[in-house]
């Protein structure tokens, strides 16, 4: 069999086809259109990031701060062991959170958007997963305390059932605890970006899988899972940033018994050692940006928005 | 693993199938065999449950009754893998992230050859539907027809007996929807197994179709060959359908010589040959016309045509020029359109124009009757003429 399309060959020659720089005549309104956001990010954001980054270079004592340009600060910091355990506190946990809301999120976003069936009953579902979020981050972190307690809700349940004879100590002021409240709070930025990409997956790919002979584990690995990368990009994005960003958790949850990179530096900040505190900030803005710099090299989120 | 064409059979047969969506029946105990190596078009307005029976060949729908079997065997509850069909989707359903290459390929990555069988497997493909030099491309970098291709071509990769093709031409537009028309028909002769085409077009399905299957609501109007379902539709529905045909009704004044004279609602006055059936005087009778067989003479103004029988007279209401003929439809005052379709060398030769009073004429013997309702016979039924159709 032999289908010849003549058009094929003007069509490819015209994709190929580089367009040239034109000023659009819409190029001013849209300046304008993101001139606000770039007056806030400017202000808010730009400038105080200039100030820590200079902060972060200056000289300091008990009682001032001294304008200076020095490295002692970074010095400091990368001498410090304590640095380093900071560190692999806090990356360990956004590692271990990052995986199970993954798991989690695309799990509950598979379930909304392949196995409910009406759109109402679907938003009705979505809706519902957004209901923790009515009250505030501390309420709902702290709730977790009663219920995991040593005395709490989950301990005396184990023990009336006779599963256990004594409480479980490991439940409260832990490790465990901690990534209890961070999974519980970060879960939904995991399920909403991507509930929205595999909303977008075109159902009749999933037929054509199956048609093809795929079972319901490759229909997922070979369609469903990439198709997804844009949302588990940005979902990534969301819960590591978050995790790496957080103190409050961490110190409340391991009842002081683990600290992130966050919460040492606010103890800096406490302790009006700015120079130092500066300078741990800039390199914890790095690192968060390396590390986003690096989902965004696995999946050009750009490129698959735009597609 | 995938049947080889030659060794298994391509027959599908539909068998009482019922499907019901909730409250709403799709499909109401429907029977169709489809010879093997043959080319079924199913055809029907949209929510007539033709892509319904489809989707319940492939695999994708289960019956809520019925079974379907596919080369004798019963394939109810059996995986996609196992029945032997391969289904083209309507909007092609291209994998967007995977190369026109691992499109093709990947019906046998999930019978699990090795790469390189796979990528020779769909290059060979690919070079048949000339689009080898696409072969890295992604879908969306291709244009319609050429996607649809890749379409087809994927489809094919697994040899498979029965090819079920959802609307594959809807989405082209008309100069590659008659090219790709004809090449399906080309790529089904040449590979002897059984297509099974779902169209809403009707030039579509009698050009290509061996057999056309017209539906109505869930069930069968017609099965019968294209050129049947054109020259000789079985009831009022059909012949509306399908088009190419002007529906005749009225009620039996008499009956002689095998012909009846029935009495339009409009004054007008038909013969409908009725073979050997006796109707009843005054009962409703139906019969179709083709409209190329119809003639149009012009009424001088202020003149009184002549009408006997198989003759209306009414204003042109709207001219189309088809090329070859020309579309004259005629406002009949009350009865349904009444379209004649005119030689261009006729028509041309005595221009028409719109507003214009014309009498239509044909012959008795162009006269087909139709099948609606039950005719009321005056004696014994003489015979089964009405069971046998189709």
């Amino acid at each position: 069999m032999a289908i010849v399309n003549p058009a094929a060959d003007a069509f490819a020659a015209s994709d190929r086809a580089e367009p040239e720089a034109v000023e659009y005549p819409g190029e001013r309104a849209s300046w304008l259109q993101v001139a606000p956001l770039v007056v806030v990010l400017l202000l808010f954001f730009g400038l105080p990031m200039l100030v820590v980054l200079a902060v972060s270079f200056f000289d300091f004592s008990r009682t001032e701060i001294i304008p200076a340009f020095i490295f002692d600060n970074y010095i400091d910091l990368f001498r410090s062991e304590v640095t380093l355990r900071l560190y692999a506190s806090s990356l360990k946990f956004a590692a271990i959170v990052w995986a199970v809301t993954l798991v989690l999120g695309f799990n509950i976003a598979y379930f909304l958007v392949f196995h409910v069936r009406g759109l109402l009953f679907q938003i009705g579902l979505f809706l519902l997963c957004t209901v923790p979020f009515l009250t505030s981050n501390i309420i709902r972190m702290i709730s977790w305390i009663p219920f995991l307690g040593r005395n709490g809700i989950f301990n005396q349940a184990l023990q009336g059932a006779g599963i256990t004879s004594q409480p479980l100590e490991f439940l409260l002021f832990s490790d465990f605890a901690v990534i209890v409240a961070y999974v519980h709070l970060f879960t939904l930025f995991m399920v909403v970006p991507i509930f929205n990409s595999m909303a977008r997956i075109d159902k009749s790919l999933l037929e054509a899988a199956r048609d093809a002979g795929a079972g319901r584990f490759r229909v997922v690995a070979e369609v469903v899972w990439p198709l997804s990368r844009t949302g588990i990009a940005l979902g990534s994005i969301f819960v590591v940033t978050l995790v790496m960003g957080d103190s409050f958790v961490v110190r409340t949850m391991s009842g002081g018994q683990s600290a992130s990179v966050v919460s040492a530096l606010q103890n800096e900040v406490a302790a009006l050692q700015y120079p130092p505190a500066a300078a741990s900030a800039v390199i914890m803005v790095i690192i968060v940006t390396l590390m986003v710099a690096g989902i965004l090299r696995v999946v050009d989120v750009r490129k698959e928005l735009a597609g | 693993m995938a049947p080889s064409a030659s060794a298994a059979s391509g027959e599908v047969a539909v068998v009482g199938v019922t499907k019901r969506f909730g409250e709403t029946t799709a499909v109401k105990d429907l029977s169709l065999t489809i010879p093997h190596g043959s080319y079924c078009c199913l055809l029907g307005p949209s929510g007539c449950g033709k892509t319904t029976i489809l989707r319940m060949i492939a695999g994708h729908e289960k019956p809520t009754s019925g079974d379907i079997r596919i080369g004798g065997q019963s394939v109810l509850g059996l995986p996609q893998i196992e029945r032997g069909t391969a289904m083209m989707f309507q909007s092609y359903a291209l994998f967007p992230h995977r190369s026109v290459l691992d499109n093709v390929a990947f019906a046998l990555k999930m019978r699990g050859a090795s790469t390189a069988d796979r990528h020779a497997k769909a290059r060979e493909l690919l070079t048949k539907v000339q689009l080898e030099k696409f072969a890295d491309r992604l879908p969306a970098q291709l244009s319609g027809g050429q996607q649809q291709r890749v379409a087809l071509a994927r489809a094919l990769i697994t040899n498979p007996r029965v090819l079920l093709l959802d609307e594959p031409l809807s989405a082209l537009d008309e100069y590659l929807r008659l090219r790709m028309r004809g090449e399906l028909r080309r790529v089904q002769k040449e590979l002897g197994i059984t297509f099974v085409h779902v169209t809403h077009t009707q030039l579509e399905a009698i050009a290509v179709a061996d057999t056309v299957v017209v539906m109505a609501q869930g069930h069968i109007e017609q099965a019968a060959s294209a050129r049947d379902i054109f020259v000789a539709p079985r009831n009022a529905y059909v012949a509306r359908f399908v088009g190419g045909q002007n529906v005749l009704s009225g009620s039996v004044e008499s009956v002689m010589n095998g012909v009846a004279a029935v009495a339009g609602k409009n004054g007008v006055r038909y013969a409908i040959p009725v073979g050997e059936l006796r109707p009843m005087r005054g009962s409703p009778l139906w019969g179709s016309i083709r409209r190329d067989r119809v003639a149009i003479e012009k009424v001088a103004p202020g003149a009184k045509p002549t009408t006997g029988l198989n003759a209306v007279v009414g204003e042109v209401h709207t001219l189309e020029n088809q090329g070859s003929y020309v579309k004259v439809t005629l406002d009949l005052a009350d009865s349904e359109e009444f379209v004649a379709h005119v030689a261009d060398e006729n028509f041309f030769a005595h221009p028409l124009d719109i507003g214009e009073r014309v009498v239509a004429r044909w012959s008795a013997s162009d006269v087909k009757l139709l099948e609606d309702g039950p005719i009321a016979e005056e004696r014994a039924p003489a015979g089964t003429a009405m069971a046998t159709a189709g």
